[in-house]
């Protein structure tokens, strides 16, 4: 079992750890008969300025690995069904480009305001880093959690934790911050061109 | 001041000088749409909404006598008491109302949802596209003072129940969350079930 954060917290992750697994999970519809939630995990690349040096460090589920290969989402999932994982990505700390100083990691919910959907209807919300013992790992061990659950209502995006460079260490900063607007403001914010 | 809330907005309930509640009370209110019938038309039937709480531990119903509704006016921990069955929602203001006294209900209960689902729904053909200005809102029952309010704004045709909200602890105080999720349950009995 990994340690368990709370809002705000910074921790060093493992030097030795060479691949990183992101885990993000939700439930949604606790009583049913809604329509569908889909929440999408994204990372931004994020160089010194805060921003992405580029529109391709923005992977997402349209763009699902960065040019180096040091950022890959696993997939996107529409329902937020089941145990578990929903949404995956892997890091892998060797490839992140030097001038890479932060990656950001966020949760937002697809076509919310046509959905009237916000976080306030989602449980049991959580982001994990587990360390991988290889690139099939999709299980890893666990090193840190950070559960979502009472910090949101009304919001529809949310940077739940960034990753980052401290000397040459990583990093893990318990961010939890919501925001109106969705994904199209996330990126907006970061620089993305949307 | 009152909060008027949205849909999955969540909100922590204080005093108005900002110390714990003790007592509140839950207000849930609907009106009839007019409906136009032709002139063979059936008599009218008004429709009777029944509010209902159930006292969760671990978020789970436990027990059937966990549920509070027309049949069980109150609470065994007597923390939890519906003031009453109105048969035809007519009226101005609140139609049904729970009172709960948060500082005497036991620690193990740690969520009370409020549901209202339409009293023989399947055998009347009625269903939450018939009502429009349904709310469910918080009160400090000490000061008569709203605290918070939602109304419903969504389509809910062919819907025949509806989880308004849950008053839940969080961190040693009451937390209120909006949740308008409606489902086709035709009893109380079938809304429990989803608790159990």
């Amino acid at each position: 079992m990994g340690v368990n954060l709370s809002k705000g917290q910074r921790v060093s992750l493992d030097k030795n750890m060479s691949m990183a697994l992101v885990g993000l999970g939700w439930d949604t519809n606790k009583y049913d008969g809604g329509a569908d939630f889909d929440l999408d995990a994204s990372a931004f690349l994020l160089g010194a300025n805060g921003k992405v040096r580029k529109d391709a460090d923005f992977i997402f589920y349209g763009n699902l690995e960065s040019s180096d290969g040091s950022v890959r989402h696993t997939g996107d999932n529409l329902t937020g069904e089941g145990d578990g994982d929903d949404e995956v990505l892997v890091i892998n700390f060797s490839k992140v480009p030097a001038d890479v100083q932060k990656i950001a990691i966020t949760v937002t919910i697809y076509d919310a305001q046509v959905r009237g959907q916000n976080f306030g209807q989602v449980s049991n919300a959580y982001v994990r880093v587990a360390r991988m013992a290889n690139e099939g790992d999709m299980t890893g061990s666990e090193v840190l959690k950070f559960d979502l659950v009472e910090e949101f209502s009304i919001e529809t995006a949310l940077v739940v934790c960034e990753i980052y460079r401290n000397g040459n260490d990583w990093k893990f900063n318990a961010v939890g911050a919501g925001y109106q607007g969705g994904l199209e403001a996330l990126c907006r914010s970061f620089g993305v061109n949307v | 001041m009152s909060v008027n809330l949205q849909k999955g907005q969540k909100v922590e309930l204080k005093k108005s000088n900002g110390g714990a509640l003790r007592r509140v009370m839950v207000g849930l209110g609907w009106d009839e749409v007019q409906q136009s019938r032709g002139f063979f038309a059936p008599k009218p039937q008004d429709i009777d909404c029944d509010a209902s709480a159930f006292a969760c531990i671990n978020g789970r119903l436990a027990d059937v006598s966990d549920v509070v509704y027309f049949g069980n006016l109150q609470h065994k921990s007597n923390a939890i008491k519906h003031m009453g069955d109105n048969l035809t929602g007519a009226g101005e203001g609140d139609d049904e109302q729970i009172m709960v006294d948060l500082a005497s209900l036991p620690m193990n209960y740690d969520k009370i949802v409020f549901v209202v689902n339409i009293y023989q729904a399947m055998q009347r053909k009625q269903h939450f596209g018939l009502i429009r200005n349904a709310f469910i809102r918080i009160c400090d029952a000490e000061t008569n003072q709203e605290l918070c309010k939602y109304n419903l704004s969504e389509n809910y045709t062919n819907m025949t129940a509806m989880v308004f909200g849950e008053l839940y602890r969080y961190n040693g105080s009451w937390k209120f969350n909006a949740i308008g999720q409606a489902t086709q349950d035709n009893s109380v009995g079938d809304l429990a079930k989803r608790f159990a």
